[in-house]
């Protein structure tokens, strides 16, 4: 599979703060990404450089270019959505349909249209006078039709409701996604994500703390529902990552073999948020540094 | 630049005019309404004797006058226009770099396969050469009211005006007059142009505060440095109109391959290259 994203040794400092300490990585075509860190973790550092929109060092090849050298050429393969709402706030809708429309060699406009017939967006309205939900919509809309090699989200949900969001991912799945394309999604709201992916990185305090493609998560993380009698025996064999529900015990192992653990009691392949939690106490995480956006 | 370069151009023209409508369409169309409606106010308030005497001065005055001199006359109604094309553009240059990274929909543009030289670049054609054919349309719409207005008037005294093909003759060629003067004024404030979207393109906010008060800033160390008063007077030298106020289109490219404004024309260009290089990376 021919590498789309290969990331060696990114480093990026804001001032003191180092934002990216040796970040290496690489995503493979067709690929569905989740790049999941805390807020502050590096996330949206980590797609601002693979766009071209900020200075750093290291080696990056974005489609098989350095992304700080003409970003507009690589904005013929690249497209994303970052936050919502950066429509410019003045334009119309059928305006941003023939701007797109004249600047992008492989945007398909009746594409486009058909996405938008099926919202209630009005055509002659500004992007001002559209709800969050339409904007994000109408957004997706743009990008669905740009036929690209790789598409990058960064909290691209951030702020609306559930139904808005539970639409976005499953339009984005079931219109968009083709195989062809690579996705990235950064986030932090796992659980919505967590069953499109194909690959997964964690990241913290401007460092990959975890990379793993979704298929290998199941041998690699083993969660254990650990049976009343059994968890001074669980403890032993040093679980990353121990939670008690509703009076259940429930450890999590890395590099552990099922069979090894299957005798402490119920075994199940950790979910995304509950493995993240895992990762990022382990990585020493600390809760008060969190705040939402 | 290739078909597809050039429809992207395009679209970034369109764009800015799109964004910019009430300063540059907006703004004159507004002057040529309220000047209308002062014509039409004044006319009724005057004295019976002092219209048909002001109507018998103006006949006497372009009585066998050609359309070429009757121009420059015409010329001076452009005047309000200017002023008013003049803050609109400060106004659009100031912002013209620094909205969009204010309200994060750089993040947009930046998305889309458009150059930043591009994007720079339809900014000052906007100013240059975009701006100053709406001005002259609204114009004309004036013109074309007056010069009615004036016949009309004429006839009803009895005074006849030059003839409407002359009036008219003399129209056109005063709106050529007055873009090509708009086109040279702007390419003669052109350092100034560049030193606006500079700090538009640099100041995290305030733009317009950081570009007068740097440029107070230099004023201030070439003083105390060297003790001369070099910045100021050149500026100074800016201000003269003669170098961009033309009465004959023939002048035209005499005005623009003069060594001053080739040499303003250089320095504007090096300060809008180094907005194209601030606008590299959004942060």
């Amino acid at each position: 599979m021919s590498e789309i994203v290969g990331a060696n040794s990114l480093v990026k400092y804001y001032g003191n703060f180092k934002a990216l300490d040796d970040v290496n990585f690489s995503i493979n075509a067709g690929a569905i990404t989740g790049l999941i860190g805390p807020n502050g973790a590096g996330k949206t550092t980590t797609l601002k450089a693979l766009l071209g929109l900020c200075e750093f060092e290291g080696e990056l090849l974005v489609v098989g270019r350095d992304p700080r050298i003409d970003r507009h050429k690589l904005m013929e393969d690249v497209c994303f959505i970052a936050d919502v709402g950066i429509l410019p706030k003045w334009m119309k809708v059928s305006q941003t349909l023939n701007y797109v429309e004249a600047v992008h060699p492989k945007f398909d406009r009746k594409k486009a249209e058909k996405f938008l017939s099926g919202t209630q967006i009005p055509n002659d309205k500004k992007v001002k006078a559209l709800s969050k939900g339409m904007v994000a919509q109408l957004h997706l809309a743009l990008v669905m039709a740009i036929d690209v090699k790789l598409l990058v989200l960064d909290e691209p949900t951030l702020g609306l409701d559930i139904i808005y969001r539970k639409e976005f991912y499953d339009r984005l799945l079931n219109e968009y996604y083709d195989g062809d394309c690579t996705v990235i999604i950064s986030t932090h709201q796992v659980e919505e994500i967590e069953a499109l992916l194909t690959q997964l990185i964690f990241i913290n305090n401007g460092k990959i703390v975890l990379d793993t493609q979704m298929d290998n998560l199941s041998e690699q993380f083993v969660e254990v529902i650990v049976d009343g009698n059994k968890i001074e025996e669980a403890k032993q064999l040093s679980p990353i990552y121990s939670r008690e529900v509703i009076g259940k015990k429930i450890f999590i192992y890395e590099g552990q073999t099922r069979e090894k653990l299957a005798h402490l009691g119920e075994i199940h392949t950790p979910g995304v948020s509950d493995l993240f939690v895992a990762i990022m106490k382990q990585n020493g995480y600390k809760e008060e540094a969190s705040g939402d956006e | 630049m290739n078909n597809r370069d050039l429809r992207a151009f395009l679209i970034l023209l369109k764009r800015e005019m799109w964004e910019s409508k009430n300063l540059f369409i907006a703004a004159p169309v507004v002057l040529t309404i309220l000047l209308v409606v002062a014509i039409f106010w004044v006319i009724p308030q005057l004295p019976e004797g002092a219209l048909a005497e002001a109507i018998s001065q103006l006949g006497a005055a372009t009585e066998g006058v050609g359309a070429l001199n009757l121009a420059p006359f015409l010329m001076t109604v452009a005047t309000p226009y200017m002023v008013i094309l003049y803050i609109c553009t400060l106004i659009y240059l100031v912002n013209a770099l620094y909205q969009d990274r204010k309200d994060s929909s750089i993040l947009f543009w930046q998305s889309m396969p458009v150059s930043n030289l591009y994007t720079v670049l339809s900014k000052v054609v906007t100013v240059c050469f975009v701006a100053p054919l709406f001005v002259v349309a609204a114009i004309s719409v004036l013109f074309l009211f007056v010069i009615i207005t004036a016949t009309v008037l004429g006839l009803s005294y009895d005074v006849e005006l030059a003839s409407l093909g002359q009036l008219f003759l003399a129209s056109v060629y005063s709106l050529l007059l007055v873009y090509m003067t708009a086109v040279l004024a702007a390419l003669w404030l052109f350092p100034t142009a560049g030193w606006f979207l500079l700090f538009s393109a640099f100041a995290k906010n305030l733009p317009f505060l950081w570009a007068i008060g740097a440029f107070v800033l230099l004023l201030l160390l070439e003083d105390i440095i060297f003790g001369t008063q070099f910045l100021g007077n050149w500026l100074e030298s800016r201000t003269s109109n003669y170098n961009y106020i033309i009465f004959e289109a023939s002048d035209f490219f005499q005005r623009l391959f003069s060594y001053d404004m080739l040499f303003g024309i250089m320095l504007g260009a090096i300060l809008i290259t180094g907005a194209v290089y601030m606008r590299r990376f959004a942060e």
